[in-house]
Protein backbone atom coordinates (compact mmCIF):
# COMPACT_ATOMS: atom_id res chain seq x y z
CA UNK A 1 0.00 0.00 0.00
CA UNK A 2 0.92 3.49 -0.63
CA UNK A 3 2.08 5.75 1.99
CA UNK A 4 2.88 9.95 1.87
CA UNK A 5 4.04 11.17 5.02
CA UNK A 6 2.10 14.45 6.71
CA UNK A 7 5.27 16.32 6.06
CA UNK A 8 5.72 15.71 2.50
CA UNK A 9 1.55 16.51 2.02
CA UNK A 10 1.85 19.90 3.90
CA UNK A 11 4.67 20.88 2.08
CA UNK A 12 3.48 19.93 -1.24
CA UNK A 13 -0.34 21.74 -0.60
CA UNK A 14 0.11 24.57 1.79
CA UNK A 15 -0.15 26.77 -0.91
CA UNK A 16 -3.30 25.53 -2.32
CA UNK A 17 -4.94 24.26 0.75
CA UNK A 18 -4.11 27.30 2.50
CA UNK A 19 -2.69 25.33 5.35
CA UNK A 20 -0.75 26.70 8.64
CA UNK A 21 0.67 24.43 11.27
CA UNK A 22 -0.62 24.69 14.71
CA UNK A 23 0.93 22.61 16.25
CA UNK A 24 5.28 21.78 16.84
CA UNK A 25 6.79 20.63 13.09
CA UNK A 26 8.14 17.41 14.90
CA UNK A 27 4.58 16.25 14.77
CA UNK A 28 4.16 15.94 10.99
CA UNK A 29 6.12 12.68 10.90
CA UNK A 30 3.20 10.64 10.85
CA UNK A 31 1.94 8.89 7.17
CA UNK A 32 -1.00 9.01 5.49
CA UNK A 33 -2.41 5.73 4.13
CA UNK A 34 -6.06 6.15 3.01
CA UNK A 35 -7.58 7.76 -0.16
CA UNK A 36 -10.43 9.30 1.94
CA UNK A 37 -11.09 12.10 4.08
CA UNK A 38 -13.14 11.74 7.85
CA UNK A 39 -15.13 14.37 9.77
CA UNK A 40 -14.73 12.82 13.28
CA UNK A 41 -18.49 13.90 14.69
CA UNK A 42 -19.08 10.84 16.66
CA UNK A 43 -15.78 10.02 17.51
CA UNK A 44 -15.42 13.11 19.53
CA UNK A 45 -18.75 12.41 21.17
CA UNK A 46 -17.41 9.34 22.15
CA UNK A 47 -18.11 6.59 19.86
CA UNK A 48 -15.50 4.93 18.86
CA UNK A 49 -16.09 1.91 17.82
CA UNK A 50 -16.70 2.56 14.34
CA UNK A 51 -14.06 5.18 13.26
CA UNK A 52 -11.99 5.38 10.07
CA UNK A 53 -9.09 6.40 12.25
CA UNK A 54 -6.42 5.94 9.46
CA UNK A 55 -7.86 8.61 7.39
CA UNK A 56 -6.88 12.70 7.32
CA UNK A 57 -9.39 13.95 9.87
CA UNK A 58 -11.11 17.37 9.26
CA UNK A 59 -13.18 19.12 11.65
CA UNK A 60 -15.41 21.83 10.51
CA UNK A 61 -17.87 24.36 11.84
CA UNK A 62 -19.45 21.56 13.37
CA UNK A 63 -17.12 19.61 15.32
CA UNK A 64 -15.09 22.80 17.01
CA UNK A 65 -18.99 24.38 18.33
CA UNK A 66 -19.39 20.92 19.64
CA UNK A 67 -15.66 20.88 20.84
CA UNK A 68 -16.43 24.06 22.71
CA UNK A 69 -19.68 23.32 24.07
CA UNK A 70 -18.04 20.67 26.28
CA UNK A 71 -16.82 20.84 29.99
CA UNK A 72 -12.80 21.48 30.14
CA UNK A 73 -13.01 17.89 31.50
CA UNK A 74 -14.88 15.91 28.98
CA UNK A 75 -12.94 17.74 26.41
CA UNK A 76 -9.74 16.50 27.79
CA UNK A 77 -11.27 12.76 27.53
CA UNK A 78 -12.84 13.00 24.51
CA UNK A 79 -9.53 14.20 22.03
CA UNK A 80 -6.87 12.35 24.48
CA UNK A 81 -9.53 9.04 23.06
CA UNK A 82 -9.85 10.52 19.62
CA UNK A 83 -5.73 11.49 19.87
CA UNK A 84 -4.61 8.09 20.85
CA UNK A 85 -5.52 6.07 17.85
CA UNK A 86 -3.59 5.78 14.81
CA UNK A 87 -5.02 9.61 13.21
CA UNK A 88 -2.70 10.84 10.68
CA UNK A 89 -3.06 14.65 11.31
CA UNK A 90 -6.37 17.17 11.90
CA UNK A 91 -6.89 19.72 9.50
CA UNK A 92 -9.21 22.30 11.16
CA UNK A 93 -11.38 24.65 8.51
CA UNK A 94 -12.26 27.78 8.16
CA UNK A 95 -9.54 28.75 10.10
CA UNK A 96 -11.28 28.04 12.74
CA UNK A 97 -9.55 28.38 16.17
CA UNK A 98 -9.31 25.05 18.55
CA UNK A 99 -9.69 25.43 22.50
CA UNK A 100 -5.87 26.10 23.51
CA UNK A 101 -5.76 22.63 25.81
CA UNK A 102 -6.44 20.48 22.44
CA UNK A 103 -3.16 22.18 20.96
CA UNK A 104 -1.59 21.09 24.20
CA UNK A 105 -2.44 17.69 24.03
CA UNK A 106 -1.87 17.36 20.05
CA UNK A 107 1.79 18.41 20.76
CA UNK A 108 1.99 16.27 23.58
CA UNK A 109 0.40 12.93 22.08
CA UNK A 110 2.54 14.04 18.74
CA UNK A 111 -0.34 14.28 16.71
CA UNK A 112 0.01 17.26 13.67
CA UNK A 113 -2.88 19.77 14.08
CA UNK A 114 -3.52 22.14 10.84
CA UNK A 115 -5.47 25.22 9.94
CA UNK A 116 -6.88 25.80 6.51
CA UNK A 117 -8.77 28.92 5.72
CA UNK A 118 -10.49 27.14 3.03
CA UNK A 119 -14.38 26.35 3.39
CA UNK A 120 -14.59 23.08 4.96
CA UNK A 121 -16.93 21.64 1.52
CA UNK A 122 -13.57 23.26 -0.62
CA UNK A 123 -11.37 22.21 1.48
CA UNK A 124 -12.60 17.91 1.75
CA UNK A 125 -12.82 18.88 -2.47
CA UNK A 126 -9.49 19.30 -2.86
CA UNK A 127 -8.27 16.76 -0.31
CA UNK A 128 -10.44 13.84 -1.76
CA UNK A 129 -8.96 15.02 -5.18
CA UNK A 130 -5.24 15.17 -3.92
CA UNK A 131 -5.57 12.37 -1.91
CA UNK A 132 -6.97 10.23 -4.66
CA UNK A 133 -4.80 11.22 -7.32
CA UNK A 134 -1.26 10.29 -5.00
CA UNK A 135 -3.45 7.04 -3.78
CA UNK A 136 -4.26 6.18 -7.81
CA UNK A 137 -3.58 2.82 -9.19
CA UNK A 138 -0.69 3.01 -11.42
CA UNK A 139 1.74 0.60 -13.54
CA UNK A 140 4.39 1.11 -16.11
CA UNK A 141 3.93 -0.59 -19.44
CA UNK A 142 6.17 -0.81 -22.53
CA UNK A 143 4.33 1.35 -25.23
CA UNK A 144 4.01 4.57 -26.66
CA UNK A 145 1.14 7.07 -26.31
CA UNK A 146 0.26 9.57 -28.89
CA UNK A 147 -2.78 12.11 -29.42
CA UNK A 148 -4.28 11.75 -32.58
CA UNK A 149 -7.21 14.04 -33.46
CA UNK A 150 -7.64 14.76 -29.89
CA UNK A 151 -7.88 10.77 -28.83
CA UNK A 152 -5.47 8.95 -26.91
CA UNK A 153 -3.86 6.23 -29.09
CA UNK A 154 -1.61 3.43 -26.96
CA UNK A 155 1.02 1.79 -29.13
CA UNK A 156 2.14 -1.77 -27.88
CA UNK A 157 3.71 -4.34 -29.60
CA UNK A 158 7.02 -6.35 -29.61
CA UNK A 159 10.67 -4.46 -29.52
CA UNK A 160 11.26 -3.72 -33.19
CA UNK A 161 7.89 -3.94 -34.51
CA UNK A 162 7.41 -0.20 -35.39
CA UNK A 163 6.30 1.90 -32.74
CA UNK A 164 8.26 4.84 -32.48
CA UNK A 165 8.77 4.92 -36.38
CA UNK A 166 4.98 5.47 -36.40
CA UNK A 167 4.57 7.80 -33.62
CA UNK A 168 7.20 10.20 -35.69
CA UNK A 169 5.49 9.85 -38.65
CA UNK A 170 2.41 10.79 -37.02
CA UNK A 171 3.96 13.76 -35.39
CA UNK A 172 5.47 15.16 -38.82
CA UNK A 173 1.70 14.62 -39.77
CA UNK A 174 0.64 17.07 -36.83
CA UNK A 175 -0.10 14.89 -34.04
CA UNK A 176 1.31 15.06 -30.44
CA UNK A 177 3.15 13.08 -28.30
CA UNK A 178 2.91 12.47 -25.29
CA UNK A 179 5.90 9.68 -24.56
CA UNK A 180 7.39 6.89 -26.07
CA UNK A 181 8.87 3.23 -24.99
CA UNK A 182 7.97 3.82 -21.21
CA UNK A 183 3.98 4.52 -20.26
CA UNK A 184 3.06 4.75 -16.64
CA UNK A 185 -0.89 4.41 -16.84
CA UNK A 186 -2.81 6.06 -14.06
CA UNK A 187 -6.57 4.54 -13.23
CA UNK A 188 -7.87 7.88 -11.94
CA UNK A 189 -12.21 8.62 -11.52
CA UNK A 190 -13.14 5.76 -14.25
CA UNK A 191 -10.68 6.86 -16.92
CA UNK A 192 -6.95 5.34 -17.53
CA UNK A 193 -4.41 8.48 -17.82
CA UNK A 194 -0.97 7.96 -19.77
CA UNK A 195 2.22 9.91 -19.05
CA UNK A 196 5.65 9.29 -19.95
CA UNK A 197 7.39 7.12 -17.76
CA UNK A 198 10.38 8.98 -18.09
CA UNK A 199 10.73 12.23 -16.83
CA UNK A 200 13.31 13.63 -19.09
CA UNK A 201 11.28 15.08 -21.42
CA UNK A 202 9.97 13.77 -25.08
CA UNK A 203 12.93 11.85 -26.44
CA UNK A 204 12.82 9.30 -28.60
CA UNK A 205 14.95 6.55 -29.45
CA UNK A 206 15.10 6.11 -33.85
CA UNK A 207 16.97 2.95 -34.56
CA UNK A 208 19.64 3.98 -36.96
CA UNK A 209 19.44 7.93 -36.40
CA UNK A 210 19.80 7.58 -32.21
CA UNK A 211 17.88 9.53 -29.78
CA UNK A 212 15.92 12.62 -30.61
CA UNK A 213 14.37 15.23 -29.02
CA UNK A 214 10.47 15.66 -30.20
CA UNK A 215 9.94 18.69 -28.34
CA UNK A 216 13.63 20.69 -29.24
CA UNK A 217 13.01 18.99 -33.35
CA UNK A 218 8.90 19.56 -33.97
CA UNK A 219 7.96 22.56 -31.54
CA UNK A 220 6.25 22.64 -28.30
CA UNK A 221 2.54 22.26 -29.79
CA UNK A 222 3.81 18.33 -30.98
CA UNK A 223 4.14 17.36 -27.13
CA UNK A 224 1.88 16.73 -24.60
CA UNK A 225 2.43 15.94 -20.23
CA UNK A 226 -0.59 13.39 -19.91
CA UNK A 227 -3.41 12.20 -22.16
CA UNK A 228 -6.40 9.76 -21.27
CA UNK A 229 -6.39 6.87 -23.35
CA UNK A 230 -8.80 6.20 -25.69
CA UNK A 231 -8.07 3.15 -27.74
CA UNK A 232 -4.96 0.52 -27.69
CA UNK A 233 -3.51 -0.37 -30.74
CA UNK A 234 -1.67 -3.71 -30.96
CA UNK A 235 1.17 -4.30 -33.56
CA UNK A 236 1.81 -7.32 -34.47
CA UNK A 237 3.60 -8.89 -37.61
CA UNK A 238 1.80 -9.54 -40.39
CA UNK A 239 1.52 -13.27 -40.86
CA UNK A 240 -0.20 -15.58 -43.77
CA UNK A 241 -3.81 -16.99 -42.46
CA UNK A 242 -4.47 -14.98 -39.26
CA UNK A 243 -7.36 -14.06 -37.92
CA UNK A 244 -7.72 -10.18 -38.97
CA UNK A 245 -10.77 -7.76 -37.80
CA UNK A 246 -12.16 -7.76 -41.52
CA UNK A 247 -15.42 -5.69 -40.86
CA UNK A 248 -15.28 -4.22 -37.22
CA UNK A 249 -18.42 -5.79 -35.78
CA UNK A 250 -17.46 -7.16 -32.94
CA UNK A 251 -15.38 -5.07 -30.09
CA UNK A 252 -11.95 -6.46 -28.63
CA UNK A 253 -11.01 -5.00 -25.21
CA UNK A 254 -8.01 -4.54 -23.26
CA UNK A 255 -7.68 -4.59 -19.48
CA UNK A 256 -5.32 -2.20 -17.90
CA UNK A 257 -5.65 -1.47 -13.87
CA UNK A 258 -9.07 -2.44 -14.08
CA UNK A 259 -10.21 -0.34 -16.69
CA UNK A 260 -11.32 -1.52 -19.88
CA UNK A 261 -9.87 -0.08 -23.07
CA UNK A 262 -11.29 -0.49 -27.26
CA UNK A 263 -7.85 -2.35 -28.61
CA UNK A 264 -7.12 -2.77 -32.26
CA UNK A 265 -5.12 -5.94 -33.49
CA UNK A 266 -3.55 -4.32 -36.36
CA UNK A 267 -1.06 -6.37 -38.45
CA UNK A 268 2.27 -5.04 -39.96
CA UNK A 269 4.72 -5.63 -42.47
CA UNK A 270 7.54 -4.00 -44.33
CA UNK A 271 6.48 -0.83 -46.01
CA UNK A 272 3.02 -0.32 -45.02
CA UNK A 273 1.94 3.02 -43.91
CA UNK A 274 0.84 2.15 -40.55
CA UNK A 275 0.29 6.02 -39.05
CA UNK A 276 -2.46 6.54 -41.83
CA UNK A 277 -4.05 3.54 -40.19
CA UNK A 278 -3.54 4.94 -36.70
CA UNK A 279 -5.38 7.71 -37.69
CA UNK A 280 -8.17 6.37 -39.43
CA UNK A 281 -8.96 3.97 -36.34
CA UNK A 282 -8.62 7.36 -34.34
CA UNK A 283 -11.45 8.96 -36.29
CA UNK A 284 -13.38 5.72 -36.66
CA UNK A 285 -13.29 6.05 -32.74
CA UNK A 286 -14.35 9.94 -33.20
CA UNK A 287 -17.50 8.87 -35.10
CA UNK A 288 -18.37 5.42 -33.27
CA UNK A 289 -18.60 7.96 -29.79
CA UNK A 290 -21.08 10.13 -31.68
CA UNK A 291 -23.05 7.34 -32.56
CA UNK A 292 -21.98 6.31 -36.01
CA UNK A 293 -20.74 2.81 -36.64
CA UNK A 294 -19.18 2.54 -39.95
CA UNK A 295 -19.38 -1.82 -39.58
CA UNK A 296 -23.41 -1.13 -38.09
CA UNK A 297 -24.36 1.21 -41.16
CA UNK A 298 -22.93 -1.32 -44.08
CA UNK A 299 -24.47 -4.60 -42.46
CA UNK A 300 -27.97 -2.91 -41.86
CA UNK A 301 -27.68 -2.23 -45.59
CA UNK A 302 -26.96 -5.52 -46.68
CA UNK A 303 -28.87 -6.96 -44.75
CA UNK A 304 -31.91 -4.57 -45.52
CA UNK A 305 -31.44 -5.63 -49.37
CA UNK A 306 -31.05 -9.44 -48.63
CA UNK A 307 -34.34 -9.23 -46.81
CA UNK A 308 -36.28 -6.88 -50.07
CA UNK A 309 -34.80 -9.79 -52.35
CA UNK A 310 -36.20 -12.71 -49.89
CA UNK A 311 -39.26 -10.61 -50.48
CA UNK A 312 -39.30 -10.34 -53.70
CA UNK A 313 -38.74 -13.48 -54.09
CA UNK A 314 -41.35 -15.41 -52.31
CA UNK A 315 -43.97 -12.89 -54.57
CA UNK A 316 -42.56 -13.44 -57.86
CA UNK A 317 -44.31 -17.20 -58.25
CA UNK A 318 -47.69 -15.35 -57.95
CA UNK A 319 -47.26 -13.00 -60.75
CA UNK A 320 -48.29 -14.14 -64.06
CA UNK A 321 -44.86 -12.86 -66.21
CA UNK A 322 -42.07 -12.87 -63.96
CA UNK A 323 -40.76 -9.66 -66.53
CA UNK A 324 -43.04 -7.35 -64.89
CA UNK A 325 -41.25 -7.47 -61.90
CA UNK A 326 -38.85 -5.52 -62.91
CA UNK A 327 -41.04 -2.34 -63.74
CA UNK B 1 -10.02 -24.33 -62.99
CA UNK B 2 -13.21 -25.64 -61.10
CA UNK B 3 -16.38 -23.59 -61.46
CA UNK B 4 -18.92 -24.82 -59.44
CA UNK B 5 -22.98 -23.59 -58.80
CA UNK B 6 -24.75 -23.66 -55.44
CA UNK B 7 -27.39 -22.22 -53.84
CA UNK B 8 -27.29 -20.09 -50.58
CA UNK B 9 -29.50 -22.34 -47.86
CA UNK B 10 -29.54 -20.08 -44.25
CA UNK B 11 -32.37 -17.93 -44.20
CA UNK B 12 -30.63 -14.72 -43.57
CA UNK B 13 -28.46 -15.09 -46.52
CA UNK B 14 -24.84 -13.77 -46.89
CA UNK B 15 -25.14 -11.23 -44.52
CA UNK B 16 -21.88 -9.88 -42.13
CA UNK B 17 -20.83 -13.05 -39.89
CA UNK B 18 -21.36 -15.56 -43.34
CA UNK B 19 -19.44 -13.28 -45.40
CA UNK B 20 -16.83 -13.01 -42.76
CA UNK B 21 -16.47 -16.49 -42.27
CA UNK B 22 -16.82 -17.69 -46.22
CA UNK B 23 -13.67 -15.47 -46.75
CA UNK B 24 -11.60 -16.43 -43.59
CA UNK B 25 -11.87 -19.73 -45.03
CA UNK B 26 -11.09 -18.68 -48.64
CA UNK B 27 -7.69 -16.81 -47.12
CA UNK B 28 -6.38 -20.15 -46.12
CA UNK B 29 -5.45 -20.83 -49.69
CA UNK B 30 -3.34 -20.20 -52.69
CA UNK B 31 -5.64 -20.59 -55.07
CA UNK B 32 -7.40 -17.64 -56.87
CA UNK B 33 -10.94 -17.86 -55.79
CA UNK B 34 -14.24 -15.60 -57.38
CA UNK B 35 -17.78 -15.73 -56.59
CA UNK B 36 -19.95 -14.74 -59.88
CA UNK B 37 -23.78 -13.76 -59.23
CA UNK B 38 -25.86 -13.24 -62.73
CA UNK B 39 -23.15 -10.41 -63.95
CA UNK B 40 -21.72 -9.59 -61.28
CA UNK B 41 -17.98 -11.21 -60.54
CA UNK B 42 -16.08 -10.66 -56.86
CA UNK B 43 -13.20 -11.71 -55.58
CA UNK B 44 -13.95 -14.04 -52.75
CA UNK B 45 -11.54 -13.14 -50.63
CA UNK B 46 -12.54 -9.93 -50.24
CA UNK B 47 -14.75 -8.92 -47.29
CA UNK B 48 -16.51 -6.16 -48.86
CA UNK B 49 -16.86 -7.92 -52.66
CA UNK B 50 -18.63 -10.62 -51.05
CA UNK B 51 -20.99 -8.69 -48.98
CA UNK B 52 -21.72 -6.66 -52.15
CA UNK B 53 -23.37 -9.71 -53.57
CA UNK B 54 -26.40 -9.22 -50.69
CA UNK B 55 -26.89 -12.41 -51.62
CA UNK B 56 -30.43 -13.76 -49.92
CA UNK B 57 -31.51 -17.39 -49.04
CA UNK B 58 -32.09 -19.34 -52.50
CA UNK B 59 -29.37 -16.80 -54.67
CA UNK B 60 -27.90 -19.13 -56.59
CA UNK B 61 -23.85 -18.38 -57.25
CA UNK B 62 -21.10 -20.15 -58.90
CA UNK B 63 -17.85 -20.54 -57.00
CA UNK B 64 -14.70 -20.23 -58.99
CA UNK B 65 -11.43 -21.23 -57.85
CA UNK B 66 -8.36 -21.45 -59.61
CA UNK B 67 -4.73 -22.66 -58.60
CA UNK B 68 -2.56 -25.45 -57.34
CA UNK B 69 -5.24 -26.43 -54.03
CA UNK B 70 -8.89 -25.07 -56.00
CA UNK B 71 -9.93 -28.11 -55.22
CA UNK B 72 -10.04 -28.39 -51.35
CA UNK B 73 -10.95 -24.45 -51.69
CA UNK B 74 -14.23 -25.50 -53.49
CA UNK B 75 -14.83 -28.09 -51.00
CA UNK B 76 -14.31 -26.17 -47.83
CA UNK B 77 -16.84 -23.52 -49.53
CA UNK B 78 -19.12 -25.67 -50.43
CA UNK B 79 -19.66 -27.03 -47.57
CA UNK B 80 -19.65 -23.86 -45.73
CA UNK B 81 -22.96 -23.22 -47.69
CA UNK B 82 -24.57 -26.12 -47.59
CA UNK B 83 -24.21 -26.32 -43.99
CA UNK B 84 -26.05 -22.97 -44.23
CA UNK B 85 -22.92 -21.14 -41.85
CA UNK B 86 -24.22 -23.17 -38.74
CA UNK B 87 -27.15 -20.71 -38.57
Amino acid sequence: MKEISVYDFFESKKKDMALSLITEPETLNKKINSPHVNRPGLALAGYLEVFASERIQVFGETEIRFLQSLSEEDLLSRMRDVFKTDIPCVIVSKGLTLPPVVEYLANDLNIALLSSRLATINLMEQLTRYLHDIFALEKTIHATLLDVFGSGILLTGKSGIGKSECALDLVNRGHSLVGDDLITLRYVDDVLIGRSGKNFGHFMEIRGVGFVNVERMFGIERVRPQKTIDLQIELMPWQENMDHERIGLTNSYAEHLGCRIPIIYLPVSPGKNVSVIVEVAAMNLILKNVGYDAAEDFNRKLNEEIRQKTIRKSVRPLANDPKKDNN
Amino acid sequence: MIQKKITIKNKLGLHARPSALLVKAATKYRSDFNIRRDDTVVNGKSIMGVMILAAECGAELELIADGVDEAFLIDEISQLIEEGFDE
